[in-house]
This record gives structure tokens, C-alpha cells and sequence, in this order.
């Protein structure tokens, strides 16, 4: 019998050891092309029309950290956010993150905060980017958001993290504000109700595509290429498995 | 010199966290108090959410906005569930029921007009993706499994068409597998990035 709890551990180990070799490579030579997604475009033109246009600007980092069905998400949502926060972004105050949890609200808070000190002018300040927690459970968050967001248009909202189905709730009301959506996170039954209102979605795995989309570095490249193979093993294995199973040796 | 510190402190506890998995018993003394002190951090990270939520209330009624009769039912509720959550014991019913003849109700509230919108978001679905294959397919799956669901189509066991509508009923889950598959991949890609250091959201890269 196959210990899969060996093999999940082989599956980690070779990832990493990928990951460091691939990002070493693709500092020393030419990256890896990933190919361009037309909604992250969309997004950031979004941003930056808001902006002009004086419309409030919402991110919401999802409704928890971590999950045992979605463990990355709530970390890829803080892993996005650096690459997010531009000098544009805090000039005109409008930027507004939000957080079902304490520790995600925590983490923004901290990551605003070291963006702000370490690399930018000392004209900006973090206080232009707002954080808050509206609800601590789901359908609470979903609430307190649909309260903001009525209290002021907003020109553009990214759904980003582990999210309930509820967001739709919030896509619509931003929608009605003729603001722009761009989802990036949530769970399968989350992606699945924005599907049919949501034009710029990521759907599965590219949601993690998306730092290295909005800022390519070597680390990105090399964990798309990672993932590449992975899933490249991954099929050859289910194919293989499949195949030993209808001849009968598993 | 905090920047390296912070970062490094990260790597140390991921890794010895891992490194649990493997040597379960030799670290036995360690991890435990590694655990107990992210439960700890986790709630002081909580009571700062609950902080956040009370500011940001507080804010809109300091700053009159739009909104603000609502912040004031907030904030006498959130008054009211804490003073009887401090006097209370946690397993006390009648603050239960307090807490639970609230919430429940609201939410239900919530989930019927999340039922509505779902209706209208599937009208939309054309007009909002266009006749692709992608939304085609989206659409008549959708249609699909809530009719297998109804259970009102039946067949002998053992035959042909017993095996497939088994197998129509299995499909909607097959394609979900796929996708959580490929997100697994990328949650274990991001967790490897963050823990050796490729990235560092807490941090300049």
C-alpha cells in the first residue's frame, strides 16, 4: 500500500528544493514567460481610474487566515497586497482594506505600515490606506461591507482570500455603483456565484498567479514553473493510477 | 538588522513546525509551546479585529457619516453582548439565546436575499459572459445537477442507464477535484515562497 502521507511529504520536499534551484536559475538567466490575463489589466486600470475619477478604492483580504479545505488562500491575499500598495495608491486616501479576521487585519495593518516607512516618500504616510474589520463571522463581514460600501461609491473592489458565497452581495452593490469587480480569491462556492456577474475572475489556480502577474520577479517565475511540473506529475500519476486500477494491480 | 531578525525567526519556527511532522517525538517539548503561542497570538489578534470593528464604528458616528444609526445599533449591541459575555459564564443559556436569537435570525435574513440574488446573477449569466463554450457549459451543468439533484430520475440498478446517470451525478464533483487539485498546488507553492523566504509580504523584498 502507497503511505500517502510519505509521498505528500516527497511531493513538498521536491517542490522546494524546485523552487529554490528554479529561482536561482531565473535570477541568473532570462524568466519564464507566463502568459498575460486581461482581468488583472482590468483591475489595475480600475485602480487608477478610481482614482482620477475620486471614487473609493476596497479590497477585501478575504474572511480567514487559514482554512483546512483552502490553506493558502488568506496567505496569498496577504502576499498580493505589497504588490498593491504603489505610491498612487495612498495619494488620495481613498484605498479601504478589509478583514474578516483579527489576524488578517493585523497582518494588513502591518504590512501597510512597513510599506510605508521602508520605501516611499515621507510625504505619503500609511494613514492613507484604511484598514478595517466590518464582521467577524462571514455573513456579519458581508453586512458590514454592504454598509460601507452604500456610504460612499466606490469605483473599484478586489475580492481577494477565502470568501463565502455572500460576496455576490457585495459584487452587485459595487456593480450598481457602476464600479468595476475583480475576484481573486474565494472558495469554490464563492468563485461559482460570481462566475455568471463577475467578468474579470480568476477562476482555480490561477488566483495565485496574481503577484507575480502584477509584479514579475524570479520567485514567481519559478513557483509558476514549479506548479507547472507538479501538475504535469500530477496528471501523469492520475493517468498512471487510473490505468493501473482498470487492469487491476491497485 | 529587524527586517533579517523578523525574517528569520519566521523561517526557524516553519521549519522546526515541519520539521514536527517528521520527528514527532524528539520535538514533542518544543512544538506544543510553539502552538500555544500562536493560539495566543491568534486571540490578541482577535480582540485587535473586535478593536478595528468598534473603531471604525466609533469613526463614522465621530465623522457624522452616512450609516451612522446603524453604527450607533452596533455599537449598544456589541455594549449589550459584552457586558453579558464578562458577567456570564460562557455556557450560560440565557446569554446564548441572547447571542443566537441575533445572529441566527439575521443571517437567515442575509442567506434568503443571497437565494434571490443567485437567481438574478444566473439571468445575467449571457449577458454577462456571452454565448462561449465556458458559459454554456456553466449554465446547462448548473441546470443538470439541479434537476439529478431532485432525485426525480430513477433506473433499475444494474443496468446501462443506472451506471450513467451515476456517473452524471459524480461529474459535478470530478470537475470540483480538478480545481481544488490545482489550488492545492498553488496554496502549497505560496506557503513554500513565504517559508523559505522567496517571499516576504512582512518585508521589502
Amino acid at each position: 500500500m502507497i503511505d500517502w502521507f510519505l509521498a505528500g511529504w516527497v511531493v513538498i520536499g521536491v517542490s522546494a528544493v524546485l523552487l529554490l534551484l528554479l529561482t536561482l536559475f531565473f535570477r541568473l538567466r532570462k524568466g519564464y514567460a507566463a502568459r498575460r490575463l486581461t482581468s488583472v489589466d482590468a483591475f489595475r486600470t480600475s485602480q487608477f481610474v478610481s482614482i482620477e475619477q475620486g471614487r473609493f478604492r476596497q479590497l477585501l483580504l478575504g474572511d480567514q487566515l487559514w482554512t483546512s479545505a483552502y490553506p493558502g488562500l488568506g496567505l496569498q491575499a496577504l502576499t498580493i497586497l505589497p504588490k498593491l500598495l504603489d505610491v498612487e495608491s495612498a495619494v488620495d486616501g481613498g484605498l479601504s482594506l478589509s478583514a474578516g479576521e483579527g489576524s488578517l487585519a493585523v497582518f494588513a495593518r502591518q504590512i501597510i505600515e512597513g510599506r510605508y516607512t521602508d520605501g516611499f516618500s515621507t510625504a505619503l504616510s500609511s494613514s492613507g490606506v484604511r484598514s478595517m474589520m466590518p464582521g467577524v463571522t462571514p455573513l456579519s463581514l458581508t453586512a458590514g461591507m454592504l454598509s460601507e460600501l452604500s456610504a460612499h461609491p466606490h469605483g473599484s473592489l478586489g475580492l481577494l482570500g477565502h470568501l463565502s458565497p455572500s460576496v455576490l452581495l457585495l459584487a452587485e452593490t459595487v456593480q450598481n455603483q457602476k464600479g468595476h469587480v475583480f475576484g481573486a480569491g474565494g472558495s469554490l462556492s464563492a468563485q461559482a456565484v460570481l462566475y455568471p456577474v463577475v467578468q474579470d475572475l480568476l477562476l482555480g489556480e490561477t488566483v495565485y498567479m496574481l503577484p507575480g502577474l502584477i509584479d514579475p520577479g524570479a520567485g514567481h517565475q519559478a513557483g509558476w514553473m514549479t506548479e507547472d511540473i507538479l501538475r504535469f506529475l500530477l496528471i501523469c500519476g492520475l493517468i498512471a493510477g487510473a490505468v493501473l486500477k482498470m487492469i487491476g494491480v491497485l | 538588522m529587524r527586517r533579517i531578525l523578523i525574517s528569520l525567526v519566521a523561517l526557524l519556527v516553519g521549519l522546526l513546525v515541519l520539521a514536527g511532522y517528521f520527528f514527532p517525538f524528539q520535538l514533542s517539548s518544543v512544538l506544543p509551546l510553539i502552538i500555544d503561542a500562536a493560539l495566543l497570538l491568534v486571540g490578541a489578534a482577535g480582540l485587535i479585529g473586535i478593536g478595528y470593528l468598534v473603531r471604525m464604528h466609533v469613526l463614522r458616528l465621530a465623522r457624522k457619516e452616512r450609516g451612522k444609526f446603524f453604527s450607533i445599533i452596533f455599537l449598544i449591541a456589541f455594549l449589550i453582548a459584552l457586558v453579558a459575555g464578562l458577567a456570564l459564564p460562557p455556557g450560560n443559556t440565557f446569554y446564548r439565546n441572547l447571542i443566537l436569537g441575533v445572529q441566527v435570525p439575521v443571517e437567515a435574513g442575509l442567506l434568503s436575499v443571497l437565494a434571490v440574488m443567485l437567481l438574478v446573477a444566473s439571468l445575467k449569466l449571457i449577458r454577462t459572459r456571452g454565448w462561449t463554450p465556458l458559459s454554456i457549459g456553466f449554465l446547462s451543468s448548473a441546470l443538470l445537477s439541479f434537476v439529478f439533484e431532485l432525485g426525480f430520475l430513477q433506473a433499475e440498478p444494474g443496468t446501462l442507464s443506472a451506471e450513467l446517470l451515476s456517473f452524471l451525478e459524480r461529474l459535478p464533483w470530478i470537475g470540483a477535484r480538478g480545481i481544488l487539485l490545482g489550488m492545492a498546488l498553488g496554496g502549497l507553492i505560496v506557503g513554500l515562497r513565504v517559508l523559505l523566504m522567496i517571499d516576504r509580504p512582512y518585508g521589502e523584498e
